[in-house]
């Protein structure tokens, strides 16, 4: 598996939210499909140089979102879709996210319309990918 | 919670009239690394001297593996590394025979073969005189003779002082490498947050020689917040919140630098002093440490609690 993942010290998000949220997204856009194994705690801890349990925390949080499983003996996986749930806090978070977004976007100047093709477009750039990875099946 | 490895009770050290550490308590668990900060002449070398033995305090006590620091026997000796600040080695012998004088303090575990792998690694000619090697040769050898012994206590000060960044980095594998070993542990200290953050699991803070916090990286970042109130007509006079590192205003607003103080409590005080709204704004580390020892904030003392 490509290491994609790029640690920033000294930013205001701390290296195991940095972690979380990169693999996250790699999973959102199809890199990391369900079932692939994720890198052993310790071996990702030495090649991005940094502390073994801030990756075991980073695992632990993608596990309570549901994104990966971690099977005792032989690793952490990316889970399937189908078994991830989202309840409506979930759903209710999500649409407070978009309503930040909206009023950036409208606070800039931009119409309706330009907001839906903004959006449009950059769900295309995560939707190729996943729409590639059914089709594989 | 695991095996302490180092303890400092009320470790106290003056220089003549000139307190240099206050009251030092601090007991560091088996396993972790624990990045060691503070100013300039916070007390982070004196300490770590203490700490070793080097110094004697003139109060108070510090153990590290369970010995009294001040009568460390050879058998304990030989299971402590320390790199010193500066990288002092003796400057008229060859990596070689430094690594022969060296290898004599740790006579069952010293890694012949990990320590020839790493001056190969770091491409250093072994018949090469110290005096001949540039900084961050030096450097690149101390590393080395630290990690060779596999220490269980590793005890670093400032050891990336004025290095390049490739060298940097090569102290901070060393570091995580040896973790990796079971029951190892690591204090170190430095200036460079960016590098404390990568790979400590706790930090130590101390500011004038007085301890100011200990705890998880994670628990410090995010115990330091910055607050924006905004407020409909006049900012409060006087503000007065539990945890206040840092207050600014102007006419619309207050910026507020706290420490240790949850969303509840800060919507709690936003609804007492009738804010119109806020918002919590991240800092990152250097800027959490820069407010969080700035001058006018030197008296208040924030420790948490073992989660």
């Amino acid at each position: 598996m490509p290491l994609w993942i790029q640690i920033l010290p000294g930013s205001d998000e701390p290296i195991y939210v940095q972690v979380t949220e990169q693999i996250s997204e790699a999973i959102a856009r199809g890199q990391l499909t369900s079932g692939d194994k994720l890198p052993a705690v310790r071996k990702l801890a030495s090649e991005l140089v940094i502390n073994p349990n801030t990756v075991a925390r980073a695992y632990s949080r993608l596990e309570q979102a549901g994104l990966v499983t971690t099977k005792t003996g032989s690793g952490t996986f990316v889970s399937d879709p189908k078994l991830r749930r989202s309840d409506a806090a979930d759903i209710n978070m999500l649409a407070e996210r978009m309503d930040t977004l909206i009023t950036r976007g409208l606070n800039l100047g931009m119409g309706e319309q330009d907001l839906r093709r903004l959006f449009e477009s950059r769900l295309t750039k995560f939707s190729n990918k996943s729409n590639k990875r059914k089709e594989e099946k | 919670m695991s095996e302490i490895v180092l303890e400092t009770k009320a470790l106290t050290k003056y220089y003549g009239d000139s307190l240099a550490v206050d009251h030092l308590d601090l007991k560091i668990p088996r396993g972790c690394i624990c990045g060691f900060v503070g100013r300039n002449g916070a007390g982070k070398t004196t300490a770590i001297k203490l700490m070793l033995g080097l110094l004697q305090p003139t109060a108070g006590s510090s153990r590290l593996l369970g010995c009294d620091s001040s009568r460390l026997p050879p058998a304990i000796r030989q299971r402590i590394g320390y790199v010193t600040e500066g990288h002092r080695l003796f400057r008229w012998m060859s990596i070689a025979g430094l690594e022969k004088f060296q290898r004599a303090f740790f006579p069952n575990q010293w890694d012949d073969k990990f320590f020839a792998d790493m001056i190969e690694y770091f491409d250093l000619p072994k018949k090469k005189k110290i005096k001949h090697l540039s900084n961050g040769q030096r450097a690149q050898v101390s590393l080395a003779l630290a990690l060779a012994p596999n220490p269980e206590l590793l005890i670093m000060d400032d050891p990336t002082l004025g290095l390049d960044a490739a060298i940097r980095r090569q102290f901070l594998e060393g570091m995580i490498g040896l973790i990796m070993r079971e029951g190892r542990t690591v204090l170190f200290s430095s200036h460079i947050l960016g590098d404390v953050e990568r790979v400590s699991e706790r930090i130590v803070v101390i500011d004038k020689g007085v301890l100011r916090a200990y705890c998880s990286l994670e628990q410090f970042q995010e115990a330091v917040r910055k607050v924006i109130f905004t407020f409909a007509d006049s900012v409060p006079n006087e503000v007065n919140i539990d945890g206040l590192l840092h207050c600014k205003r102007t006419e619309k607003q207050l910026e507020l630098t706290l420490v240790g103080i949850d969303d509840e409590q800060i919507a709690e005080w936003a609804r007492s002093v009738r804010a119109e709204n806020y918002d919590i704004v991240k800092m990152n580390l250097e800027d959490q440490f820069i407010e969080f020892t700035a001058p006018a904030n030197q008296k208040r003392l924030f420790k948490w609690e073992e989660r």
